[in-house]
């Protein structure tokens, strides 16, 4: 066994462990921890992308001493490795971004805390990212859960408690969804391990028993998921857990955790149920509809949305909408389409929440588009930013916003009878996005007369520009660039099956 | 052939530099210049005629398929010599008239533009060129007809305008498809339309050809489209209303005898429905002028109506084609254009003198200006069509015309509504000259004083006269030059 | 060298807002160098065509981002090329009046390179590209006055080029698949094999993609951020929304129906005449409007809409001939149009008078102006002998040509066009030339008179070219023919 097989299961203990030990440490201790910590990952996730990529397939990590059917697994491919990676330096970039805030935001005595929750959340994305057993994704999607609650919750004022509840129960409602789902999987296979469940999936599929319950399974291991990713109509909670949460976390929250329910449903679809089993259940119609759905629905409340947070939270509605849409096109392009657009939206809207903090701290705090008048030219890096983002958003080319639709697009193309319905929501959301992105763009652009807030300079936000200029490049390398990108999807989605 | 360009560009030319330069010192300055100008242009206009003969001249291409060329038949000849008679006779007249309007520097530019651009149109060798210089017609007699600049005059113009390009472009329509469909753009007697293309598109090319016949109508003032010519004259000058019911209006009438007898050529049309609407469309303004000039009491508007009536009498004559009534229609070109421009003269030197406008406030006027009222009612007598005028012969060509044509129906139909018109016609002329010679018992002759205008209104009026009657007495000098036309055509 | 056209005046453009000058005509004379140098080089690249396509960077697969110098690219890079300088020159003594000018000539010139871009772009994408920027870019430039009508008009702008951008790239994207490249060549790029059965949905497509496009061209019903984007300095609306952007827009639906989809394949389809009615429709409702509008910008803008679509009629015709007059229609219209539109100009820069109403009499206060005013007045008329009528010409005579019958109903509509233009042009030249009588012409005679010679230059520049191309059209609709014929 290769010496940097180990990495990715080391990378989930260390998340741990650090965790552990920051419960110990004051405020800034805590967070050298976690910036190390989180470098470290990031290190050791592209020593394995590099291996993997090398040898040119995947390769399975028994944890403990415990034999197939019960052990835990972890496996880790292309697709693994370089999502570990992007989830990493996104994670970085956010807090990073967010730290001079986070002093405004959260208590002084419970900044650790904060890290705290911050390692737990990695060690479960990572977990969520590189298991190959269903036990040890259930048990990592609830520390996700719970850690994400924390998040939420830590700045504490009355809207995010009320945020931090509806968050918790409608991730338990989406937990419990899922549980029953692999009860049911774990009925009809007796296996937890992934690859031993899609042989034995196979098998029934084929011998044409059990059809009714594994098409239950299938719904609810889609619909638990979609829930706590906010796939429309499940979003409620979403708006308010993303605006009044601090501004790191909402960050992460939108551009990471979200993405990595995703991407575990994706694994699910490859590595348990199969493709083609899957393709062949409408669950894939419903997914798609609702995705188109999002897209339009996420957009028209983003519209009317007054407060930039919560519009750039809808927006989000609007995005996993996309991403549903490439899954529930069931071809292979539509679903590298939507892991690119994993990462695309998970750059952009980070780079959104952080750009959005510096326009507000310049506008006396207030997050109303009226107050935001004018703030680029107070901020002028956060509005150029900002614009940045926007433009990503709308699928301007040069950014990364116009790869994804080109993916997506192209996908849609592929497959005659949601050919058009695909386009046309893609243009009309186009559109909408245009239309709210563009309105606020505008805005911040708009001189005001009288000088109501004074503009911040330079010197007083070095690692906040620093950041923001990360953000702006990882952008237009993703839009620039893709290809090298989309054949790491493509190679991983190969690994998968 | 320089002459041609030269009688088209040197009026033109002088009339955008009256134009454009600083006011005269005095108006004894314009007027010297704007004289000389006028008689250097009938000159040209002559030399053009004697000296050009009728070869082709092509001045530049437009495009590369069409060329800018003029040529000069003998329809050109009618209709030139027409035109620069009445032009310089009016304009001479409004050295005098123009006084009590104003900004006759102004005036006399566009005049002078106006005659350059209707000898251009005479010469034109092809309906491009043809078309070209129509469009600048229309936009340099405008200012003619707002000249005075009332609110009214202004919209009388822009009616003018808007009315007469409207015509244009429905011509212009079917330009676009004779330029395919045809083998080519030049006037070329007998018509370009090959029998093959007759066949295969004949549906199309009858259908442009209705358009056509009812864009150019409108300059001519045919039903439906005859609504600007009442509002505009009356506004004009009296000498501009002259031009622009004696000869602009003609410019109408010779497109459509270019379009009928040069482009789609009398075999093609005879017999078709576009002819029998055409006769009927003719006859209808023929009727329906009449009634309403009968009916209308300012002099100008009255005698503007008659021009729509009489110009139909013209078109009548076209559309029956056959020879006697194509005779009938260009001899009434000629009498019509002397007459009418006699008797808006006379108008104007009314006004001019009295400042009066209304028939009815004109009894007595006869024992004024005795020398002016006999001029009109000679020529008054020429329009109803009494001999020994202009008139008479060409409506006796226009009846014998439709009574020979062997067309059912408007064989005899045509010559009656041309009678009842003639009865109208004396029914609006006449009663000026009787109220004006016999103003009746109670009118008052202690307050009568002689107002006979002066010499440079009266002679023009008296040129024009006697040119209606010399037709009238020596008819055969123009109807043998015309039946070269009629033999050619028909 | 293809990279240097349109990095010159981004880069130009940049600079000026950076370089604190001393001087303001300091600026003008640095900005005036380098766009026309600029011109220079353009006109350069034009005559020595480079043959070989010029990539830059690749995307994702076989797109990328590569130019070519073709036919097309001659005429709009021409015509850009031809008019910038003239148009900047008028800019520095319009703006004289304005505030924030160093932003407003940093995008000005910015946009001189987009729209080079969009001209040499050498595959669908790469125009999509250009497309997309030039829509950013001039943003600011209608924003520019900053009142809330001005913020309102750009924000509607952005919605409105961006959505059609964003059906656009729809069409962008059955090229890539359907299609055996996404390089411009005429006569389309679409693989029968690839096509199959799905004729219909293609052409489905391409109506949506031709209105995607057709949004810049303000084809009905995305025709009205025009008229209010007229807020913008008239700089801007006479070379962006007269000439650049507007026929950007037309330049793209010619690349995407003769080089793209390809007209054998659009031909005698029900698609050619969904987008034909659409067109005529266009033209005789841009008209209609103008006729209604007392706002003199806004009643061009209309005019130019339903101008932009005869622009379209040409296209959808569908046949070589067709294309040479759509092409002849848009070198024309741009310098009959921007030439009236500076004529508004310099009668608001002048006199602040911004309605048809105030303008009694002006023709003897302004002369020069009003004069250039009638002859573009009369070129947009199709008055014979000026610009406009050869294009019309070549317009009508194609559309005779094709034999198609809803053609027909077309040129009916463009003479339609033509009296309500005469309409909306000519009351404006009568009221300045022929006031009525109360007018007293004495009155402020003193302050309110011709601009000086920045504005006039290029005002006598574009009628002479009014006037030449009207008397001398040959030589140039053989070039556009040799264009629509693939010699190039």
């Amino acid at each position: 066994m290769n010496f940097v097989q180990n990495f990715p299961a080391v990378s989930i203990l260390l998340c741990l462990f650090a965790g552990i030990i920051s419960s110990g440490l004051k405020k800034k201790a805590a967070r050298f921890v976690n910036t190390v910590l989180i470098s470290i990952v990031g290190f050791l996730s592209l020593c394995t992308l590099i291996y993997v990529m090398g040898t040119g397939e995947s390769f399975v990590y028994v944890m403990g001493m415990f034999p197939a059917p019960w052990g835990n697994e972890i496996r880790a491919g292309v697709l693994e490795a370089f999502t570990a990676l992007f989830f990493c330096i996104i994670m970085l970039l956010s807090l990073a971004g967010g730290r001079k805030k986070l002093a405004d935001e959260v208590e002084e005595g419970k900044t650790f805390l904060y890290y705290v929750l911050m390692d737990l959340l990695l060690a479960s994305l990572l977990a969520l990212v590189y298991t190959n057993d269903l036990f040890t994704a259930y048990v990592f999607v609830e520390i996700n859960t719970i850690a994400a609650c924390g998040l939420i919750m830590i700045r504490q004022n009355g809207r995010t408690i009320e945020a931090a509840a509806r968050y918790m129960i409608m991730s338990l409602l989406g937990s419990g969804l899922l549980l029953m789902g692999l009860c049911m999987l774990y009925d009809l296979t007796g296996h937890l391990l992934m690859s031993n469940i899609k042989e034995q999936i196979k098998w029934v599929y084929v011998s044409g028993q059990y059809r009714i319950p594994l098409l239950v399974t299938i719904a609810l291991l889609s619909v638990g998921l979609a829930i706590k990713s906010a796939l429309f109509p499940f979003h409620a909670w979403l708006p308010d857990a993303y605006g009044y949460s601090t501004v790191s976390s909402a960050a992460i929250l939108s551009s990471l955790v979200s993405k990595g329910y995703i991407f575990l449903l994706i694994k699910i679809i490859y590595r348990v149920v199969g493709f083609e089993i899957f393709y062949e259940s409408r669950i894939v119609d419903v997914l798609f509809v609702f995705g188109l759905m999002g897209m339009i629905f996420g957009s028209i409340s983003a519209i009317r949305e007054n407060d930039v947070r919560r519009m750039i939270a809808f927006s989000s509605v609007a995005q996993i909408g996309y991403i549903y849409m490439g899954i529930g096109m069931g071809t292979q392009a539509g679903m590298e389409a939507s892991i690119f657009h994993i990462f695309s939206h998970a750059a952009t809207k980070s780079l959104l929440f952080i750009g959005a903090i510096g326009l507000t701290d310049v506008s006396g705090g207030s997050r109303q588009f009226i107050e935001l008048t004018g703030s680029a030219y107070r901020n002028k890096w956060a509005g150029v930013t900002f614009t940045v983002g926007s433009l990503s958003m709308v699928g301007v080319p040069l950014f990364s916003g116009f790869i994804s639709k080109l993916l997506f697009a192209q996908a849609a193309v592929q497959n005659d009878v949601k050919m058009l319905p695909a386009l046309i929501i893609l243009g009309i959301s186009t559109i909408l996005n245009a239309i709210y992105f563009m309105k606020t763009v505008i805005r911040i652009y708009t001189p005001v007369e009288e000088r109501k807030y004074e503009s911040i300079t330079f010197k007083d936000m070095k690692l906040y520009v620093a950041t923001l200029a990360c953000f702006i490049i990882l952008n237009v390398v993703l839009g620039v660039s893709s290809q090298p990108i989309a054949d790491i999807i493509g190679q991983g989605l190969a690994m998968f099956s | 052939m320089y002459y041609i360009i030269l009688s088209i560009l040197f009026p033109i030319f002088t009339g955008v530099y009256l134009l454009v330069r600083k006011e005269m010192k005095s108006r004894k300055n314009l007027l010297m210049a704007a004289g000389i100008f006028f008689v250097i242009s009938a000159v040209l206009v002559i030399l053009a005629l004697c000296m050009a003969g009728n070869g082709l001249f092509t001045l530049f291409n437009l495009t590369n398929r069409l060329p800018i060329l003029f040529k000069i038949d003998e329809v050109s000849v009618v209709f030139s010599v027409m035109a620069v008679v009445v032009i310089v006779c009016a304009g001479f007249f409004s050295f005098a008239y123009m006084k009590h309007e104003g900004k006759e520097k102004r005036y006399y530019g566009y005049y002078l533009i106006v005659l350059g651009v209707l000898i251009a149109l005479c010469f034109a060798g092809n309906l491009i060129t043809f078309y070209m210089f129509f469009e600048v017609l229309t936009l340099s007699s405008m200012p003619l007809v707002l000249h005075n600049g009332s609110k009214e005059a202004v919209m009388a113009g822009l009616k003018y305008l808007f009315y007469s390009l409207s015509g244009a472009y429905m011509s212009l329509f079917g330009i676009y498809f004779l330029e395919r469909y045809g083998n080519t753009l030049t006037f070329s007697p007998g018509g370009v339309i090959s029998a093959e293309m007759a066949v295969q598109h004949g549906g199309i090319l009858l259908g442009i050809c209705f358009a056509m016949l009812i864009g150019f109508g409108v300059k001519a003032g045919m039903f439906p489209m005859h609504a600007w010519l009442p509002a505009a004259h009356p506004v004009a000058p009296a000498p501009a209303s002259a031009v622009l019911s004696a000869v602009i209006v003609k410019a109408g009438v010779l497109a459509l005898v270019r379009v009928v007898y040069y482009i789609f050529g009398v075999s093609f049309l005879k017999g078709s429905w576009v002819q029998y609407a055409w006769i009927v469309l003719t006859l209808t303004t023929v009727f329906m002028g009449s009634m309403l000039a009968y009916r209308e009491p300012v002099l100008k508007k009255r005698l503007a109506y008659s021009t729509v009536s009489q110009l139909s009498y013209i078109l009548f004559g076209l559309s029956v084609m056959n020879a006697e009534s194509v005779t009938g229609g260009l001899l009434h070109v000629l009498s019509h254009g002397f007459i009418k421009g006699a008797l808006f003269l006379c108008a104007g030197a009314i006004i001019y003198m009295t400042g009066k406008t209304r028939v009815d406030q004109l009894r007595g006027i006869g024992k004024e200006m005795p020398l002016l009222m006999w001029c009109y009612t000679i020529v008054s007598l020429g329009l109803i069509g009494i001999p020994p005028t202009g008139g008479f012969i060409s409506k006796w060509y226009l009846a014998q015309g439709a009574l020979l044509s062997d067309i059912p129906g408007f064989n005899w139909i045509g010559p009656v509504i041309l009678l009842i018109s003639a009865l109208l016609t004396a029914g609006y002329l006449l009663p000026l000259t009787i109220r004006g010679f016999f103003p009746g018992a109670d009118y008052d002759y202690g307050t009568l004083k002689k107002k006979e205008p002066p010499l440079i209104m009266t002679v023009p009026i008296l040129i024009l006269t006697a040119l209606s009657v010399g037709i009238g007495l020596f008819p055969q000098i123009v109807t043998n030059y015309l039946s070269h036309i009629v033999e050619r055509v028909i | 060298m293809i990279m240097l056209v349109i990095l010159i005046p981004v880069i130009a453009g940049i600079l000026v807002s950076l370089i604190p000058f001393k001087k303001r005509s300091h600026m003008e004379t640095f900005l005036e160098t380098l766009v026309i140098l600029n011109s220079l080089l353009v006109w350069n690249l034009l005559i020595h065509r480079p043959e070989s396509v010029f990539t830059l960077a690749n995307f994702t697969g076989n797109l990328s981002i590569s130019f070519k110098v073709d036919g097309m690219t001659m005429v709009f890079a021409g015509l850009v090329s031809g008019l910038w300088p003239f148009a900047t020159l008028y800019a520095f003594e319009y703006m004289t009046k304005e505030k924030n000018e160093k932003i407003f000539f940093t995008f000005y010139t910015m946009t001189y390179g987009v729209t080079l871009g969009i001209s040499l772009a050498g595959n669908l994408l790469t125009m999509y590209f250009f497309y997309e920027l030039l829509t950013l870019v001039t943003v600011p430039l209608v924003m520019h006055t900053l009142t809330r009508e001005a913020i309102l008009a750009s924000r509607k702008y952005l919605y409105y080029s961006l959505g059609g951008a964003a059906f656009a790239f729809i069409g962008l994207i059955f090229i890539i698949i359907y299609g055996s490249t996404t390089d411009f060549i005429l006569g389309g790029v679409l693989d029968p094999e690839k096509i199959g059965g799905r004729t219909n949905v293609l052409l489905l497509i391409y109506v949506i993609a031709f209105m995607g496009f057709g949004v810049k061209a303000a084809l009905c019903p995305f025709n009205s951020w025009l008229p209010d984007a007229g807020v913008a300095p008239t700089p801007v609306t006479a070379l962006l929304h007269a000439v650049a952007v507007v026929k950007s827009g037309a330049f793209a639906i010619i690349r995407l129906t003769y080089f793209s989809f390809g007209v054998e394949f659009l031909r005698g389809t029900w698609a050619q005449n969904v987008v034909m009615l659409i067109v005529m429709f266009t033209i005789v409702y841009g008209c209609s409007r103008a006729v209604k509008e007392t706002h003199i910008k806004r009643r061009l803008a209309y005019s130019t809409i339903s101008n932009l679509s005869y622009i379209l009629f040409g296209v959808t015709i569908m046949t070589p001939l067709g294309m040479v007059g759509a092409l002849t229609h848009l070198v024309f219209h741009a310098v009959m149009k921007i030439s009236s539109f500076f004529c508004a100009g310099a009668i608001m820069h002048q006199t602040d008078k911004h309605y048809v109403y105030e303008l009694n009499g002006m023709g003897y206060k302004m002369p020069c102006v009003f004069g250039v005013f009638t002859v573009s007045s009369l070129a947009l008329m199709g008055v014979p002998g000026l610009a406009g009528f050869v294009s019309k010409w070549n317009l009508a005579s194609s559309a005779v040509e094709s034999g198609n019958r809803i053609a027909y109903g077309g040129i009916a509509c463009l003479l339609i066009s033509a009296l309500l233009t005469a309409i909306y042009m000519m009351t404006i030249v009568v009221r300045a030339f022929f006031p009525v009588k109360e007018f007293d012409n004495t009155k402020s005679l003193e302050e309110e008179k011709d601009p000086n010679w920045k504005m006039l230059v290029p005002l006598f520049v574009f009628t002479i070219f009014i006037v030449i191309f009207g008397l001398f059209s040959g030589l140039i609709v053989d070039f556009f023919a040799d264009v629509a014929a693939g010699v190039y």
